[in-house]
């Protein structure tokens, strides 16, 4: 197994480094790698996530008229000069192009580009409720949001539901540009940037070391080659990349794996086959087997990629495992594997969710609490109740709203994990979980009869 | 000189070249000390803190009263009206779909109205909201004292220009939206408003908006809502409310006539509303729960933010404010 990856990274990293400049530096860097045999490194493919060009979502947020569509454009511009990216001027940015993500429309203008060291996807949404759309049907989870303000308007009133709005989608890292600067004096782009601080720490953030870039995109795109023309771009680049850590994939945290298909292998027992997560799988760890209501402890007797039995397995790869004392009767697809005590069961979980307008194939009338239907996730479903918070009274078609599940029996959720509700095999509603909380009881399997005590949750 | 350079300075847009910007800029550093600088800095923070208007006009505020940062928001106070006329016509004509629709009643009167923006970042807004308040405020007071009593409810429906003919607190509504897009520098528009009185004792008037305020109040706002006149005998319990969250619900399109209209073979598609199936309790449908309640729907309406389209239409004259009232 070891050998396989040694192999393959090397192929890997041969093929890659050909691509780019074969200079002297990646010949060295090839001999090294030969010669510096860390087993645990390739066994792992560890080094290999690294050196891949990273991706990142990232968001423009922003007043109507304070230049978004031309901060995008103007960046555009300046990376197509390094050949790495597409210019797409000003006019081709469409407005809001609708698109549809399972049959929800979305207007989002989506914009691809990549510097030295990631490939962006870009993303601008005219409205809040298209930004959660976005968020909910899960075509792209914001890793960092651009907040652009015009330093001639500096903050204006909305800005705040501006800082509100990347405060629910969960971005995690904010940059704000000041765009139009040539259009102001010093002591006025100070006044901004201070204001913008005050309203970032507001809110949350740490506003006195979040980058603020200073340009003029409409220089940017003219390529002007002033301090707040093209280099201003390249210095937003620059803070993207610095500012927002790449993201690895997770080998750190526990494993699991949701159960695609399980079969009995005569003489040996039951093998569970599916796609790891996050985390490593090594022989005979111990697991538990959980979903539908059912908590078995077993042991990993031995696994196998690709037909050749393998000591560990990573996050991504695609393995069967022969569990130990498991029948064949106790799994059913749907079921998750992971490491013994590292996940818990429960039929209770907050989420945020959106109804289908009736346009997008919809539901006709709302909802209200205790609307029961069954719930489709990952490779599973199961029956579920949705009640809505006690301030709520019921949810129009094309509203999203935080809401309560509870599910016939008890399943794992993890956070961010997306799910659809189908009625009559339609598709009504989709949501992505928040929060997983206490079980709760199921009275008789009637999930019409559950008492939700809301208020004190 | 370099005063007058400074006063048009911030207002510089893209009309003058590159070039002249430079030397502009280069003329006034020159002649700005900077001692003087830090002063007028930390004053700009402050009156901007204050009165909340774009860093642009406040500085040139300070700038035409020497730092006197009393007179300075007085002017900015009298300019705020003209300047927001101003960006109001440019704005004009930008595609307003997003906003509020709220409603004010009480037992004999009720309004609807709807006030549109350009995104729901505004509609958001704590301001947009206070706009929308005052609005419904103006038509409420309205509808209160020019609605001529005559039939069992008199309504009137106002289009955006009327909207902005009316008053609160001696201003004019269209003066305070012009304010308003001054602002957020977002197009806004008063789009559309329903009045009603109900003239005899026994018409009750109730409404409902979407998403409901967690509290029952006489005054709400979202993104739907409806008005409803109805009799009911005093000694049941008011379904009123009820009654208007199940139009806002299901959107029917006439209240239909046991007699003459038929009930659709698809109740998903029923369109009179007294053959709905009744949104709170569909075991039964709105006929029946109207009778079981001794409930009367006289009237309704229903607005959808956004449901209407800004459609002009050039040569129809608008009728004076006092003729177009409808009666029922």
């Amino acid at each position: 197994m070891n050998g396989r990856y040694l192999i393959s990274s090397l192929i890997c990293s041969v093929s890659r480094k050909l691509v780019s400049k074969p200079t002297r530096i990646t010949c060295h860097r090839l001999l090294v790698n030969v010669i510096n045999v860390n087993i645990r490194d390739y066994s792992t493919q560890k080094n290999l996530v690294v050196e891949e060009k990273k991706h990142c979502n990232v968001g423009t947020i922003g007043h109507v008229d304070h230049g978004k569509t031309t901060l995008t454009a103007a960046i555009t511009k300046v990376l197509s000069k390094e050949g790495t990216t597409k210019y797409i001027p000003y006019d081709k940015i469409d407005k809001a192009p609708e698109e549809k993500a399972r049959g929800i429309t979305i207007n989002a203008a989506h914009v691809g580009y990549s510097t030295k060291n990631r490939h962006y996807a870009h993303t601008d949404c005219p409205g809040h409720a298209d930004y959660i759309r976005n968020m909910i049907s899960g075509t792209s989870q914001m890793d960092a949001a651009i907040l652009v303000v015009a330093a001639t308007d500096g903050p204006m009133p909305q800005t705040r539901e501006h800082l509100l709005l990347a405060k629910q989608v969960g971005v995690q890292y904010i940059l704000v540009f000041i765009n139009k600067v040539d259009l102001v004096d010093e002591e006025v782009l100070d006044l901004v940037e201070i204001e913008m601080r005050d309203m970032l720490t507001d809110f949350g953030y740490d506003g006195n070391n979040i980058p603020i870039i200073k340009g003029s995109a409409l220089k940017a795109l003219n390529d002007d080659p002033s301090d707040i023309g093209v280099p201003s771009i390249n210095h937003l680049l620059d803070s993207l990349d610095n500012h927002v850590p790449t993201i690895v994939r997770d080998l750190e945290s526990p494993f699991l794996m949701p159960i695609d298909k399980a079969f009995t292998v005569p003489g040996r027992g039951t093998v569970v086959v599916g796609t790891i997560k996050r985390g490593v799988m090594k022989k005979n760890d111990e697991a538990h087997l959980m979903g539908f209501g059912i908590k078995v402890k077993t042991t990993l007797s031995d696994m196998q990629i690709f037909r050749s039995s393998v000591l560990e397995a990573i996050a991504g790869d695609n393995v069967g495992v022969l569990l130990r004392s498991i029948k064949l009767r106790s799994v059913e697809s749907g079921m998750l594997l992971c490491a013994a005590g590292s996940e818990e069961m429960s039929n209770h979980f907050k989420a945020k969710i959106y109804f289908l307008a009736r346009s997008e194939g919809g539901r006709k009338k709302p909802v209200f609490s205790k609307y029961s239907q069954q719930m489709f996730s990952g490779t599973w479903n199961i029956a579920c109740r949705i009640d809505l918070e006690p301030t709520i009274e019921m949810l129009m078609p094309g509203d999203h709203a935080e809401v309560y599940l509870t599910l016939l029996e008890g399943m794992v959720m993890t956070t961010g994990q997306p799910f659809t509700i189908r009625e009559n095999n339609v598709t009504v509603a989709t949501g992505i979980v928040t929060e997983t909380l206490k079980t709760i009881d199921v009275p008789n399997g009637k999930l019409g009869r559950v008492e939700l005590n809301l208020s004190k949750e | 000189m370099p005063g007058l350079h400074k006063l048009r300075l911030p207002f510089v847009k893209a009309d003058y070249t590159y070039k002249a910007k430079m030397i502009f800029q280069l003329v006034r550093s020159f002649h700005t000390s900077l001692s003087f600088r830090a002063a007028e800095s930390s004053l700009l923070a402050k009156l901007r803190k204050k009165t909340g208007y774009t860093i642009a006009n406040c500085k040139k505020a300070l700038e035409m009263h020497n730092n006197d940062t009393d007179k300075a928001e007085a002017w900015l106070n009298d300019q705020a009206q003209a300047m927001g006329w101003a960006k109001a016509t440019k704005l004009a004509g930008r595609k307003a779909l997003q906003g509020l629709v709220a409603v004010k009643f009480d037992k004999n009167h009720g309004v609807l109205v709807e006030l549109n923006c350009e995104t729901d970042f505004v509609a958001k807004n704590e301001k947009f909201h206070k706009m929308v308040e005052d609005a419904t405020s103006a038509c409420y007071k309205f509808a209160h004292t020019n609605l001529q009593s005559k039939g069992a409810v008199t309504k009137m429906e106002l289009d955006s220009e009327q909207l902005g003919n009316l008053s609160i607190d001696g201003k004019k509504l269209s003066e305070v939206l012009a304010l308003f897009i001054g602002s957020v520098g977002e197009n806004a528009v008063l789009r559309r408003a329903e009045c009603w009185k109900a003239n005899s004792n026994d018409v009750k008037i109730s409404a409902y908006t979407h998403p409901a305020p967690s509290v029952a109040s006489d005054y709400s706002a979202g993104k739907y809502g409806a008005l409803l006149a109805y009799k009911q005998a005093n000694d049941i319990e008011d379904r009123g409310r009820q009654l208007c969250q199940h139009i806002v619900g299901c959107s029917p399109l006439k209240i239909g006539d046991k007699d003459n209209d038929k009930p659709a073979t698809n109740l998903d598609d029923e369109v009179c509303l007294i053959f709905q199936e009744y949104l709170l309790d569909p075991s039964y449908t709105v006929q029946e729960f109207l009778e079981e309640n001794k409930m009367e729907v006289i009237d309704y309406i229903r607005f959808s933010c956004g449901e209407s389209e800004e459609t002009s239409l050039p040569g129809v004259e608008k009728q004076p404010l006092d003729t177009v009232q409808t009666l029922q």
